[in-house]
């Protein structure tokens, strides 16, 4: 085993959008930046399957109040609008800087393709370029590299940051382990960005698998606090194949989705349940109708495959000897939250968290930007960029002014023991074993989408279970164990984050749905919930949203909220 | 299961393949100086390797098995 030392200024933790962006705008501050990924930088997470961008341009007829507004009314008022504001505001210099490095967008005789998801919505994205077939979308992410390379960002591929070190009270650096050997490598920064993404628990159906909580987990235990786990993103999966991306790809034709070699059908599929009747897509979310069906015993929902679709996949002979219908299931993105709903509580608007020193942005930054809905597709990469171009600007700053430290003493001794101890032990339980018994309790419906106290309290109860009993002999045989270690040590932490905000949040709102609390509760929950560590439990507790962002009480409960929950 | 097979005639040891999987599922093989398919369990089926290979070689399915439960493991 040996021992790496990295200084730098800022480290950028996870490099998608947020973090080439954090890393390419530090970067030009003038200070040393090293961009550090668990995989291939320019391929990994989400963001190597770009499908859309949404950008705000008054010169295109854009309004912001109209804009603002549908954000309000459709995130059912739990949106932070300041962030609303700077990203969308943001959105159009972010696509310019995008454009200038080199990213592709379609164009139609010489103008920006402006896509609405239907003629009266509010929203236009533009639409990343590139052919499918080629993989050219997978290609944005990779136009960022070569742009961060040329920068002099040092980027390290295949290294998993798997705890941040904080000394006097901030955070000077990280701890990581390569793929392919023993070795250890300190990171000493003097500011360093989170950016690794949202948390899912290894999904069927969408290929984010190494997207496991890594950085809610490390800022977590360096006692920084987060926001927000009990919005769940949903999407649909083709239950025959519900690995395939591609074949699920096919229920929900018309939705962006990490596809990026499999173009989107835009025609929307019909849905029916067992009975026959139709179900249609609508709020609060297709997964709460869907699994409501599930729940009264009129599953399976049959999707009907529009006969173009099944031809361009190839599997028209298999759909329509079903007579065109396939069997939909859920549970897509495993776990993962609405995005930019859970992650690091930014202090202000400098993507500043509250431990001095760390920063974060895109997936990783709890900003609230969308509300308890993913309101509109394009925000999640709009985002990433404008939160990855200020933490990388604040993050630089700070850098700039503070005094190096020093990295060593007892604490980091521990942390190395820490990071390797699974492959010291004999034996014990094997991570992929700990990872599917997690799974087994946090993807069925009735703990996802319809949740309920009670089995919420039975699901808490095997995860602290799990972490009391199962991850503290977690053993490796390989360094490639070693990461699923320390991934599913993760995961267990992250599921006790979504358990614990789904149980605290005593009414419906969006993407979370309690089947004993069923209506919105305008007077107790128009609130965030924000988690953190303290002395050695997860402690939870309402951060309020400002007045003058709340509906207006005079107005009927079903004027505020056109959505209606099954049971309310 | 997703990745299925790498041709070891068609394989030139390039080593895109070993960087471009998400989830470190291919690895070298020290002797063949060729790409193996060392953890196949984790591959999440992105199809990466497969698109991602200049000698396509690699073949990958929508299946994926899964694994049984047991009691410890």
């Amino acid at each position: 085993m040996k021992e790496y030392v990295v200084e730098t200024d800022v480290l950028v933790i996870g490099a998608g959008f947020a973090g080439f962006f954090a890393a390419i705008k530090a970067k030009e501050k003038g200070v040393d930046v090293t961009l550090v990924d668990k995989c291939y930088a320019g391929k990994s997470g989400s963001s190597a399957y770009p499908d859309t961008w949404l950008t705000f341009n008054p010169e295109w007829g854009h309004k912001l109040e109209a804009w603002m507004d549908q954000f309000n009314k459709s995130g059912e008022y739990l949106n932070n609008r300041e962030w609303t504001e700077i990203v969308l505001k943001g959105s159009y210099s972010s696509f310019k800087d995008l454009v200038s490095y080199g990213v592709k967008f379609f164009k139609d005789d010489g103008e920006y393709r402006r896509s609405k998801g239907s003629p009266e919505a509010v929203f236009e994205q533009l639409l990343f370029g590139g052919s499918y077939e080629a993989g050219g979308r997978r290609e944005t992410a990779q136009v960022l590299r070569r742009h961060a390379v040329k920068s002099g960002i040092k980027i390290m591929d295949r290294i998993m940051i798997t705890d941040l070190i904080k000394q006097g009270g901030r955070v000077v650096g990280a701890v990581g382990i390569p793929m392919e050997s023993y070795d250890v490598y300190i990171f000493k920064a003097k500011a360093t960005v989170i950016s690794t993404g949202a948390a899912g628990f290894k999904p069927a159906g969408w290929p984010i698998s190494e997207l496991t909580g890594d950085g809610m987990a490390i800022a977590y235990r360096v006692g920084a606090e987060l926001v927000g786990s009990e919005f769940v993103d949903t999407h649909s999966i083709w239950a025959d194949f519900p690995a395939s991306r591609k074949m699920s790809r096919i229920t929900s034709p018309g939705q962006n989705g990490p596809t990026p070699i499999y173009p989107p059908i835009r025609t929307r599929s019909k849905t029916f349940n067992a009975e026959g009747d139709y179900i249609p897509s609508g709020p609060p979310s297709n997964a709460v109708r869907f699994s409501t069906e599930a729940h009264a015993g009129r599953a399976p929902i049959f999707a009907q495959v529009p006969s173009a679709a099944a031809t361009y996949y190839g599997v028209a002979d298999r759909v329509f000897a079903e007579g065109g219908w396939i069997r939909q299931t859920g549970c897509a993105v495993g776990g993962m939250a609405t995005h930019t709903t859970e992650g690091l509580w930014p202090i202000n608007t400098k993507c500043e968290s509250s431990v001095p020193g760390l920063y974060a942005a895109g997936d990783s930054l709890g900003t609230y930007m969308v509300g308890a809905i993913y309101v509109t597709s394009g925000i999640a990469t709009a985002g990433a960029v404008v939160t990855g171009t200020r933490a990388g600007q604040h993050a630089a700053e700070y850098a700039l002014q503070a005094e190096k430290q020093t990295v060593d003493g007892e604490e980091l001794t521990n942390l190395k023991k820490r990071v390797h101890a699974p492959l010291e032990r004999k034996g014990g339980f094997g991570p992929r074993w700990v990872t599917q018994v997690l799974q087994n309790i946090t993807r069925p419906y009735y703990i996802l989408y319809v949740k309920h106290e009670m089995r919420l309290q039975a699901a808490l109860t095997l995860v602290e279970f799990i972490r009391d009993h199962l991850v503290p002999k977690l053993y490796a045989m390989d360094p490639h164990e070693l990461r699923l270690v320390h991934e599913t040590k993760n995961m267990v932490l992250n599921a006790e984050m979504k358990l614990r905000c789904s149980l605290f949040r005593t009414e419906s709102r969006g993407r979370h749905y309690r089947e004993d609390y069923p209506r919105r509760d305008d007077s107790a929950w128009l609130a965030w919930i924000k988690l953190s560590e303290k002395n050695g439990t997860m402690k939870l507790s309402k951060e309020p949203i400002p007045k003058k962002w709340h509906p207006d009480p005079s107005k009927p409960y079903e004027e505020r909220y056109p959505a209606r929950f099954p049971g309310e | 299961m997703g990745i299925e097979r790498i041709d070891p005639e068609l394989c030139d040891g390039c080593k895109i393949c070993v960087s471009t999987c998400p989830m470190d599922v291919i690895r070298m093989d020290m002797e063949s100086k060729k790409a193996i398919i060392k953890y196949p369990e984790d591959c999440m089926l992105c199809e990466w390797c497969a698109l991602d290979c200049p000698k396509k070689a690699i073949t990958a399915t929508p299946v994926k098995t899964a694994r049984i439960m047991v009691a410890w493991g």
